[in-house]
């Protein structure tokens, strides 16, 4: 099938802000990005970018004040097209008195599933999701975590082909994160669309295959993650133990920098070109530990900043 | 419309976990205490009193339930976004509408067949032991059937504080429909006096808004047949059906005003 | 604090406030005396006030008419007795349940009872009556009652039998009326005339309206024992002073030279023997 899953077009929003004169105030400006399916697009930027309000504009939660975007060929807000689709919205919250299958059996109604059907699938999905027997307790008793995995089982309860994720990561301890991130790429292995948005570069690149930054509203940069000069790497951080004085004075000389710390362990600096795999080597040869290894790079942050600074744009009231 | 059949029946449960049900106990407790407790009081109109109290009550604690449950209907939602979620799903935001003002007439409806089936048993009991001459001459007889045209007429006018609320709720915080919901109440109640309000008041504007008011906002005063049917006076069938057809159609003018306003609300 | 200070602050200070209240039996508040307090005493004001509670505030002014009357009547004898809420009661019970029958025939019944039984106002009990007579033109007992309070309040006797009269050509209407109106525009005044309209009401189905008649029946034997006793003492017998019906001694009445009914008695007093305090 061809033609984009997500197309936006010249799509804006304002807010009015103020009571007595309302001043408008841009949220999104002329955004126009396509993703094609089967792909996972990072949607990256600092919060308040407009990553949510982009979000908001293609569930039709809100209505752009110009331009237009249109999911599956569709124009957003068809109603049959939501039948292929999934949203997880950021900090999600449900409603305190329900339990979690309950929810999921009346999201499943409004998808017009028959009853054992449905029975079926809230249980698969919830299983899918790692909530056990918790499933029978109300919600106003989950954790953050908790809720936020019920958030992916209710965009996921319909097996969709488009995915919708707000903050997909957020609330979640390291192991959701990583239980989180196997399901998106287990759900693009089945071909699906996966739209999320985060202000954690490092999701991004575990995921992504396309990305598309926003700043102050605008779109600042986008394409393949990897071509995307502004996350080059610009160094390297080795964290050794047990390293060999010997060894230590050796490799010393390449190292920008070499930090003791407490325990045996030394965190060396390295330049970008610095072939930290080779001083993995040689430092594991000659018996020290791997603690971490980790590319420094410039934050998402520092990036905006620039890139808005590059984009020419003055004080924005 | 499965969609507004779940969102009905995900607003009753929603009753039924907050608790609302339990006005139900109040309800029996004040009228099996008056019941036991007027005798001394009255002269031998235990029946007649017992049978205002019941009615009052219904139509009170009602108004409470459709005034306070209607005007979270949809404001909580969007409060609590919730909605977020909901609408990313195939529903439309007219059925979401339709769905909740379903959902609290039913929880209305559970609550007012259970006060009649009460407000009947105690008035079953009442007239145990009463002579049947003495029977004979009151207005209606105990279990009068003929009170179930005034419930009816209740239930009808709680449908309409309801779409009142609803629609209110569609864009109002809560404080604010509450206010507005009862103010139109009240005015409504009044209604009569609106229409010579020009014999009260001299100012013209004010009697234009008073005539205005008069055309335009709900009729309460309308489902009050409570002393006919405690009396056993018949009430035409033509009242009725007009009555009935009034309801309906300000319902839906105002479930329509709902769906316009809500349809284009931004969920901030 | 802990909580076991808080907790017994708590009681001791309930216990301080709870012995203050108890404590003003020693010193007691200034009392006021007045007959009762009534808010709200215009009709056109409680019917708008109570928005489509009209029946239940009805039956509440209906309870407290009940109250305030019973209170006064039953009072011991030094209490100087005050009606002048059971009019506006009554009146607004009607006025907010236009149908209350019943409180149209209470008001019939006690509103014209001569001091200190009742207020001692027919022209009220006439005015009330008219309003649910228009309330309800159909309901042969306010004739009636109309009728009623013309004839023993008022002594209008014509007034009366016309009102019998109209009541008798309503629905419903039973068949004695038509004599009874015959009956007191041939000799309205005389007692056999007045038995017989007691006699009816004391078929009625409503107790307290028996018990009016059967008080009135009892006073009307009485006052036949007193004519007999008047006449045999002028014929020249020396007859003992007897007992009432109601077991009390008959007490001599300087007035007219015979006896009449004791104050101490529960039939006392008969009809004309006190008036209202202005």
């Amino acid at each position: 099938m061809a033609g984009a899953a997500i197309r936006t077009r010249e799509l804006s929003k304002d807010y009015h802000v103020g009571f007595w004169r309302p001043r408008p105030y841009r949220a999104l400006d002329r955004l126009s990005i396509e993703v094609a399916p089967g792909e996972v697009f990072g949607f990256l930027g600092p919060n308040g970018a407009g990553k949510t309000t982009t979000l908001k504009l293609l569930m039709q939660l809100v209505f752009p004040t110009s331009g237009d975007a249109e999911i599956l060929g569709r124009p957003v807000g068809d109603v049959g097209v939501r039948r292929r689709i999934g949203y997880l919205p950021e900090n999600p919250y449900f409603y305190d008195h329900l339990t979690a299958e309950e929810l999921l059996d009346y999201y499943g109604r409004l998808f017009d599933m028959p009853s054992a059907d449905r029975r079926t699938r809230v249980s698969a999905t919830l299983d899918r999701v790692g909530i056990g027997a918790e499933r029978r307790l109300a919600l106003r008793k989950f954790s953050k975590g908790m809720l936020q995995r019920v958030g992916i089982a209710q965009a996921l309860l319909n097996d969709p082909e488009v995915l919708f994720l707000d903050e997909p990561m957020s609330g979640l301890d390291p192991l959701g994160r990583r239980d989180v991130r196997a399901l998106m790429l287990e759900l693009r292995d089945q071909g699906r669309t996966i739209f999320f948005s985060s202000h954690i570069l490092s999701d991004a690149e575990a995921l992504c295959s396309q990305v598309a930054i926003v700043a102050k509203g605008r779109l600042a940069a986008s394409g393949r993650l990897t071509e995307l000069q502004e996350f080059a790497v610009q160094g390297w951080e080795l964290v050794m133990s047990g390293v060999p004085a010997e060894a230590l004075e050796r490799v010393r000389g390449r190292a920008r920098r070499v930090v003791t710390v407490a325990g045996g362990r030394y965190v060396i600096d390295l330049p970008p070109d610095g072939h930290p795999e080779d001083m993995l080597r040689e430092l594991t040869s000659a018996g020290a530990t791997l603690v971490s290894l980790t590319p420094v790079r410039e934050t998402l942050e520092d990036v905006f900043v620039r890139r808005v600074a590059e984009m020419g744009e003055g004080a924005r009231s | 419309m499965k969609a507004v059949r779940a969102v009905a029946a995900a607003v009753f449960l929603e009753s039924v976990r907050d608790r609302v049900f339990y006005n139900l106990v109040l309800f029996a407790v004040l009228l099996i205490g008056a019941s036991i407790l007027i005798g001394q009081l009255t002269a031998g109109q235990d029946v007649k009193i017992i049978k205002d109290l019941g009615l009052a009550a219904t139509s009170l604690f009602g108004l409470f339930i459709a005034i306070f449950v209607g005007i979270n209907l949809v404001s909580k939602e969007v409060d609590r976004r919730s909605v977020y979620p909901l609408f990313a799903k195939p529903i439309t935001r007219a059925q979401f509408i339709l769905g909740k003002y379903a959902g609290l007439l039913l929880t209305l409806l559970a609550n007012v067949v259970v006060m009649s089936v009460a407000l009947y048993t105690v008035l079953f009991f009442l007239a145990r032991g009463v002579p049947e001459g003495v029977q004979k001459a009151w207005d209606a007889p105990a279990m009068d059937p003929g009170l179930l045209v005034a419930i009816g007429m209740i239930y009808l006018e709680l449908a309409v504080v309801t779409a009142v609320a609803l629609f209110f709720s569609t864009y109002s915080s809560p404080m604010l429909s509450a206010v507005f919901t009862l103010g139109i109440y009240l005015v409504g109640q009044f209604n009569s006096d609106l229409k010579h309000f020009d014999t009260i008041v001299d100012s013209a504007p004010a009697i234009a808004i008073a005539k205005a008011s008069y055309y335009l906002l709900p009729d309460f005063s309308r489902f009050d047949i409570k002393l006919q049917a405690v009396h056993g006076i018949h009430v035409s069938a033509g009242f009725i059906a007009t009555t009935v057809g009034y309801a309906v159609a300000y319902i839906a003018a105002l479930l329509f005003g709902a769906m316009v306003i809500f349809s284009r609300r931004d969920f901030k | 604090m802990t909580r076991g200070a808080a907790a017994a602050g708590a009681i001791v200070c309930l216990a301080v406030a709870v012995g203050l209240h108890v404590s003003q039996d020693w010193w007691p508040a200034p009392q006021i005396d007045d007959p009762g307090l009534l808010y709200v005493r215009s009709p056109a004001v409680a019917t708008r006030a109570v928005l489509s509670y009209d029946a239940i505030a009805a039956d509440t002014y209906w309870i407290r008419a009940l109250q305030h009357f019973g209170s006064e009547r039953l009072a011991p004898p030094e209490h100087v007795r005050n009606y002048s809420l059971l009019y506006p009661l009554l009146d607004l019970a009607t006025t907010l349940d236009p149908y209350f029958s019943i409180a149209y025939r209470f008001g019939a019944i006690y509103l014209g009872e001569p001091y200190p039984g009742g207020p001692g106002r027919a022209d009220l009990a006439i005015q009330l009556l008219k309003k649910g007579i228009a309330a309800q033109p159909d309901k042969w007992q306010y004739l009636q009652d109309l009728g009623f309070v013309y004839y023993w309040h008022l002594r209008d006797y014509k007034s009366a039998a016309a009102s019998f009269q109209r009541a008798s050509e309503l629905p419903g209407a039973p068949t004695w009326l038509q004599p009874l109106a015959a009956v007191t525009l041939a000799e309205g005044g005389h007692r056999d005339a007045s038995r017989t309209l007691w006699m009816q009401i004391a078929k009625s189905e409503e107790p307290w309206l028996r018990d009016a008649a059967t008080l009135r029946l009892t006073q009307l034997d009485a006052m036949d024992i007193m004519d007999a006793w008047k006449q045999a003492k002028d014929q020249g017998y020396n007859p003992p002073i007897p007992n009432d019906p109601s077991g009390t001694p008959f007490v001599p009445d300087p007035a007219t030279g015979g006896i009449t009914v004791s104050p101490a008695s529960k039939i006392y007093p008969l009809p004309g023997q006190m008036q209202p305090p202005s």
